[in-house]
This record gives C-alpha cells, structure tokens and sequence, in this order.
C-alpha cells in the first residue's frame, strides 16, 4: 500500500465531547423509552388530549400490541405494545425491555439515568460547539449561503447519477448541511423541549413550552428530535463503515486521519 | 467484506448491550448514588422560580385522573366522609411556636386564593383543573415555625397496599410559593374523596406526585432523615427525586 499523507483532523476536546456524547445518547434514547412507557402516548398539545393524539403505543387485548400513528393502527405484537417484560414474560408494556434502561419498568430509575445523562450530554453540547467554533474545528462544519447550490450535485454523486463531486473543502455540502441541522437545529431542539416537559422551568420561563404549542406537544417534539437523530446516527455509521471505518475511528480516538480515496466524501 | 460484517457485528452488539449493562450498573447501589447526584444540579438550576402559568376556564380539562393510589377506606377516613367532615382538623405542629387545629370552616376563613393551574404528572399526562384555597404559606405563617425549621412533611389518610403511609414535603422555600395551595374545592366544588378530600395540596410549580390529597397533619421539622425511610416523601422513597421541578 502506498504512503499516504496522514493529517491531524480532531482536537482532543472534539473527539471526547464526540464519544460522551455517543454514549449519552444511548442512555438517552434506552432511559428515555422507559420513561415514555408510563404514559406511551403523544398529543398534539398543552394537556392530555385523546382528540388530538398523533401517537399511541397499546394492547387491546393480551398478547396483542399496537402503534396508532394519526388513527392509522399497525399490529407491532412483540415488538411495540405487547412486549418482553425483562423477566421472562410477556405483557402490556410500550417498548420491550431489551431497549430501555433498566430492562424492568422503572419510571423512577429510567428518570434518574435520564436527567442525569441529560446533562452530560447538555455540557458534551457546549463544549462541542463553543470549542469547535473557536478552534475552526467547527466552522469548516457550518452550512454557508455559497454551498447551498453544491448540494443537489453532491446528492447526484451519492446517488451516482453524477461522475464528479462538486469542488468542496475539507467537509462537502450535504455532510454541511447534514451537521449544521443536528448541532445547530436537532440537537438544541432536543434540550429546549426537555426543559420544557418540567413544570418547574414552565414556571420560569413560560415561553418556552409556550413556542412549543405546551407540554404535552413538548413531548412529541422530544421524541420526533430523537427519531430524526437516530435517523443521523444510522446514517452516520452506515457512511462511517462504507468509507474506510478503521481510519475514521482512528482518527476520531488519536485525532489522525489518513488522506485518501474517500477524502472529503465520507462522514 | 469481512470487515464490514465485523463492524456490522460489533455495532449491533454494542447496541444490545447498552441495556444489559444499565440494568447491571442501575442495581450497583455506588453508580446509583451517583446518577442521584443530578437531582441537585436540577434544583439549582431550575429550583423554584417565576409564577405557573394560569389559564381560562375553557382549558379545564373533562377528566382528571386518579393516580396511583387507592382512597383511604379506612374507619377514621370514612367516618369524617360520613359527618361531611364537620370532625376534621387540619394539624399544624412540630417545631412551631403555636400548634393549630383547622377545622374547614376556619380554612375557609382564611383568604382563598382561586386559580387554574395545569397538573404534571411524573408519568407524563397533563391536566388542567381550577383550584379554590387558602395558601400554604399562610397556614404555617399561623403555627409560627420555630428557629432551624426547615421542611414542612404533609401526613395524609392514605396507607398504600402494605399500610405504609402516604407522606410528602416542601422545604419551607418552596412552601411559601404563592401559587402553592392547600385547595378545599376543585372546578368550583368541594373535593370529592377520590381527590383528596376535604385538603389537598397543589404545587404547580412541581411534577404531580408532589401535591399530596387527604392532608391531615403538617409537621414542621429540621430534618427530613426520620420520617418514612428519611427521603422526604412516599414516592421519594421509592426513588422519585425529591425536588421534583422536573
């Protein structure tokens, strides 16, 4: 194999924001679904409000689950509704236990990982951003007015329907426009309508859940955050795992990234 | 390929393992003890600030549900439902300069306060009731809490399944918030005992299981340590947060 230039390509403080992050977020997503089970509903609204349901998970009858999306009912028997119980059964339980944390149902522990992951994650988010933006790190990451005509091209060239990738710099425009939504968009969004389920920070500052259309749409906009992160995360590691994953990984543990054949069209 | 497939692997079984290991990690008493350590970052953080927010009679909600816990159907309880609570005294002692005993027609006698405030539920179901009466703030301004008081414990009628009972506290910080009641009347009637009648404390600014129904007795204490299993409050002890703002 060829030599090829190797380049320093993280910084110390992006690489761990980058894996606590990771970490939190699995946490996050496994604490957060426990949490969802004590009440697996979602409304378009302030209160509780059956008529302006957009999601519920249930069981009819035992040893049947459901998920009604918009009045639209699916049979997720095993699955979603009638699951696993952590121990050995099976019963009426929203997501099954080998995805929540802790496996059992547990409101009040699911609560305790969840808030406390919750800001690991909020300080992993500052550090990332406000260290990224200082060290450049971050600003060759920020969608500009100038990229927003390479995206279409750069799609055509992942859907191989265009032979060259626009001329791009170290990061190419949909990888811009994809982090640009997650860290500047998704993931605030994510924070903001956390705080806003806690009627503690309702009495603080109202206006939050307010622009949010109140708590319990503060809900559903949590839970859509986390379904278009998850989508980002698979994403990630599907294009992560494509485009020479050792040397990804390797540069996101020592910080060096080897030059290349997938320069600049991979994560 | 191989490759490939071994990062497919071990994606997957990090993924499936995630919950394993948590519930490992949520039985080690030490890592449990540690993830608790966020509840103080919470109250300082959010603690008790600003006023909830009030809505209009249109926002009531039809149903309010009853959680969790069974009426007390206990002789002392079903007795005072029986004399419609003529029999009833609200207890204020503890550290107190001058222990009271409020009868209802006294708590009426006091300024009612009347507001429509939305009730969280730990769960994550929302309702919106109005409530009718007199502040907390003013009951336990009445008893004249001694020097080192520090919480305010709400005994209640109820006994869970195992005859454990029902209890909760404020710090007397929070007590005073003015939109912390102790309501005589719901949607513009009195308490029904399914509610927490006749005296049930409603904290807005907290999660649901705060706003304790059936209060008979308000101790004023230093320290929370010798009450119950010593966490301040029933679902406390079973590990909900005790400053539960979020």
């Amino acid at each position: 194999m060829e030599k090829r230039k190797v380049v320093y390509r993280h910084s110390v403080a992006m690489r761990l924001t980058h894996w606590l992050f990771f970490i939190a977020f699995l946490v996050l997503i496994s604490s957060g679904l426990q949490i969802f089970n004590a009440a697996p509903y979602l409304d378009a609204s302030n209160k509780t409000e059956p008529a302006r349901r957009v999601l519920q998970i249930g069981s009819p009858a035992d040893g049947v689950g459901t998920l009604t999306i918009f009045r639209h009912t699916f049979k997720t028997t095993g699955w979603l509704g009638w699951t696993d119980d952590g121990m050995g059964g099976k019963t009426t339980r929203a997501f099954p236990a080998w995805i929540t944390i802790p496996s059992y149902q547990d409101l009040a522990d699911g609560r305790r990982w969840h808030l406390f992951f919750a800001w690991i994650m909020i300080v992993c988010g500052v550090v990332y951003i406000v260290w990224g933006l200082g060290r450049h790190d971050l600003r060759e990451l920020i969608l500009r007015p100038r990229d927003i005509p390479k995206i279409l091209p750069m799609q055509l060239y992942y859907l191989r329907l265009r032979k060259e990738a626009p001329p791009h710099g170290k990061y190419n425009p949909l990888q811009k426009t994809a982090y640009t939504l997650v860290i500047f968009v998704l993931a605030p969004l994510l924070v903001l309508s956390g705080f806003a389920l806690s009627p503690g920070f309702d009495a603080w500052m109202p206006w939050l859940p307010h622009v949010l259309g109140g708590r319990q749409f503060a809900r559903l906009w949590h839970f859509v955050a986390m379904i278009a992160l998850i989508g980002f995360f698979l994403t990630h590691i599907v294009l992560v795992a494509t485009t020479g994953v050792l040397n990804h990984l390797r540069s996101m543990i020592t910080g060096y990234y080897r030059l290349g054949a997938h320069d600049g069209t991979g994560i | 390929m191989k490759r490939r497939l071994f990062i497919a692997t071990s994606i997957s079984a990090a993924l499936s393992s995630c919950a394993p290991i948590g519930t490992k990690l949520n039985d080690n008493h030490g890592f449990h003890s540690f993830l608790e350590s966020a509840e103080g970052l919470n109250e300082v953080a959010i603690g008790t600030r600003g006023r909830a927010t009030l809505y209009s009679p249109s926002d009531i909600s039809n149903d309010f549900p009853i959680d969790s816990l069974d009426t007390p159907s206990d002789s002392t309880y079903s007795g005072l439902v029986g004399d419609g609570f003529r029999s009833y005294r609200l207890v204020v002692n503890g550290l107190v300069d001058r222990p009271q005993a409020l009868t209802l027609p006294a708590l009426h006698g006091l300024m009612q306060m009347s507001q429509i405030t939305r009730h969280d539920c730990v769960e994550g179901w929302s309702v919106i009731a109005q409530w009718q009466g007199a502040r907390l703030a003013d009951v336990i301004a009445m008893a004249v809490p001694r020097h080192g008081a520090r919480y305010a414990v709400f005994h209640t009628f109820d006994r869970d399944a195992n005859g454990t009972p029902y209890y909760e506290s404020l710090s007397l910080e929070q007590a005073a918030h003015p939109q912390t009641l102790l309501a005589l009347r719901q949607n513009g009637s009195p308490i029904v005992p399914d509610h927490g009648a006749p005296v049930r404390l409603t904290v807005p600014t907290q999660l649901g299981y705060k706003s304790a129904k059936w209060v008979h007795r308000i101790e004023i204490v230093a320290s929370l340590s010798p009450i119950g299993s010593g966490k301040g409050g029933y679902w406390e002890d079973q590990g909900y947060e005790w400053y539960a703002g979020i």
